[in-house]
């Protein structure tokens, strides 16, 4: 591929990435231990007790991350929760070509925000799903035995059903990640400004490649791209 | 190996709490711990009072909802009893809410309820509390020579207890622990027709292997669209990149002129 000179644009801050990553090590430890009590192949990681063990430590962090983060970024935390509700004429038009940009393509799609329609809805989904799994979760946690067979049945299946989305969320994220080489900006905190103008061009046009936040951090403006 | 069954024949039990005591020694129980209750049910009024001791233990259902809830295999039907492997126990306590006797319990976060000493059954022995009940109430063998025997027993006592009669001959697909009542079942404060909650197997039948379907599909369909999705992105990439340069360069060459 072509190697260019590119700026880079400041995308996540160091603890926006923390938080990430924090939250990546407390989901799939909870994903693989959840699975222990579903899926037979893995049932032998709950023999003796020691994934519940685990499941309940990554519960804690789990649930306490986004609470944290919330609490302490009430701006950035509210601006969130509102972006995620609002959609507007560009998002429609994102999300009817959507299928042509889940292989690969991008042309034909209005300019994104600093979330794109997909983006938003990613985070809204994950929003709701959390609240279901963690009301449901701390329910089988501490309800136990108080549920009776239909009441346990229909709390795990919610449970189920909300870890359902959360690893179909996972697994969309995680795909569009590697198709469009967007893992830099959960690593370095920095995204090219190509990529920027490709899927955000509008955030770019507002925060522009020269923002404030990217000085601050002190890093180098011109890197060499892919 | 055909299906075995216990018989508590509550006709010729007298209360002594022989069984209870035999089983926690002999499966060497924890303090508090116990695989079999007795409850003292008192029916009538004085001075026409009459009296049972109403056994509650594992009741060893054909369609068990706590091994149709158990997600490591530690619950698991043998030879029409329910037996428990410890070793496997996650602690997660589904069966102590799927039981829809209330049977099973955590204790120190392992299952604890009765498996009819299957490893006394196994050496040819018989359980516990069949050993050593001085009233011959409790006896274990094949579920039809125990249904048989159940029969006779209800035959010989339908006399003095008119409404005597077995007692697990079809619930749950039929119980593994058979019993002669003197009385209806309600009446000793057993559920004449128990049930799994339908909710327990749209769970285990329908919600689970759906969201095992649809995490594979998941990985199945992005799999595969990445090899395409990543090189439509890259041609994309290219192409731009190549009418960027011609851009600037006719920009430059502009400038020229």
């Amino acid at each position: 591929m072509a190697t260019s000179t590119e700026r880079r644009v400041l995308r996540y801050l160091p603890e926006q990435r923390l938080v990430h990553w924090l939250g990546v090590a407390s989901v799939l430890t909870l994903l693989v231990t959840g699975l222990a009590l579903l899926w037979g192949p893995l049932s032998f990681l709950a023999w003796g007790g020691v994934s519940t063990l685990l499941h309940r430590g990554a519960a804690l962090l789990f649930v306490a991350l986004p609470v944290a983060y919330f609490v302490l970024n009430r701006t950035k935390g509210q601006e969130l929760l509102k972006e995620i509700v609002t959609y507007n004429r560009e998002d429609w038009e994102w999300l009817k070509g959507f299928p042509a940009y889940f292989l690969g393509r991008t042309t034909h799609l209005p300019k994104q925000g600093r979330l794109n329609a997909g983006q938003k809805l990613h985070h809204l989904g994950t929003f709701l799903a959390f609240i279901a799994v963690t009301v449901s979760g701390l329910l089988l946690w501490f309800a136990k035995g108080q549920l009776g067979g239909a009441g346990l049945a229909a709390t795990a299946a919610v449970h189920d059903v909300a870890m359902l989305a959360v690893t179909i969320l996972i697994i969309g994220h995680v795909y569009f990640t590697f198709v469009y080489g967007a893992l830099p900006s959960m690593t370095t905190g920095y995204v090219s400004e190509e990529y920027a103008r490709l899927e955000h061009a509008r955030w770019l046009e507002e925060v522009g490649a020269d923002s404030p936040a990217s000085d601050a951090a002190g890093a180098p403006q011109s890197v060499t791209g892919d | 190996m055909a299906a075995h069954a216990l018989l508590v024949d509550l006709g010729r039990c007298i209360g002594c709490q022989a069984c209870v005591v035999a089983c926690k020694a002999g499966n060497e129980l924890q303090e508090g711990e116990a695989n079999i209750r007795i409850r003292e049910v008192v029916r009538g009024k004085f001075p026409n009072l009459s009296g049972s001791f109403v056994h509650h233990r594992c009741f060893h259902c054909a369609d068990a909802g706590c091994v149709s809830v158990c997600p490591t295999g530690a619950l698991s039907k043998l030879d029409g009893l329910t037996a428990v492997d410890a070793a496997k126990c996650s602690g997660c306590g589904y069966c102590v809410d799927a039981c829809p006797y209330g049977v099973p319990k955590m204790v120190d976060g392992r299952v604890s309820k009765c498996t009819a000493c299957l490893d006394v059954v196994a050496t040819g022995g018989v359980p516990y509390c069949v050993q050593t009940c001085p009233s011959e109430a409790i006896k274990f063998g094949s579920r039809e020579a125990m249904l048989g025997l159940a029969a006779q027993r209800v035959a010989e006592i339908r006399g003095q207890f008119p409404n005597a009669q077995i007692y697990g001959e079809t619930q749950l697909g039929g119980l593994g622990t058979l019993m002669v009542l003197p009385d209806d079942p309600e009446t000793l404060g057993l559920p004449a027709a128990p049930q799994v909650p339908a909710l327990v197997n749209a769970w285990q039948k329908g919600i689970q292997p759906l969201t095992q379907g649809f995490t594979a599909l998941g990985l199945i369909t992005t799999g595969l669209a990445f090899l395409f999705a990543r090189r439509n992105h890259r041609l994309e990439t290219a192409a731009r990149r190549e009418a960027e340069a011609v851009a600037e360069k006719e920009a430059r060459d502009g400038d020229v002129h």
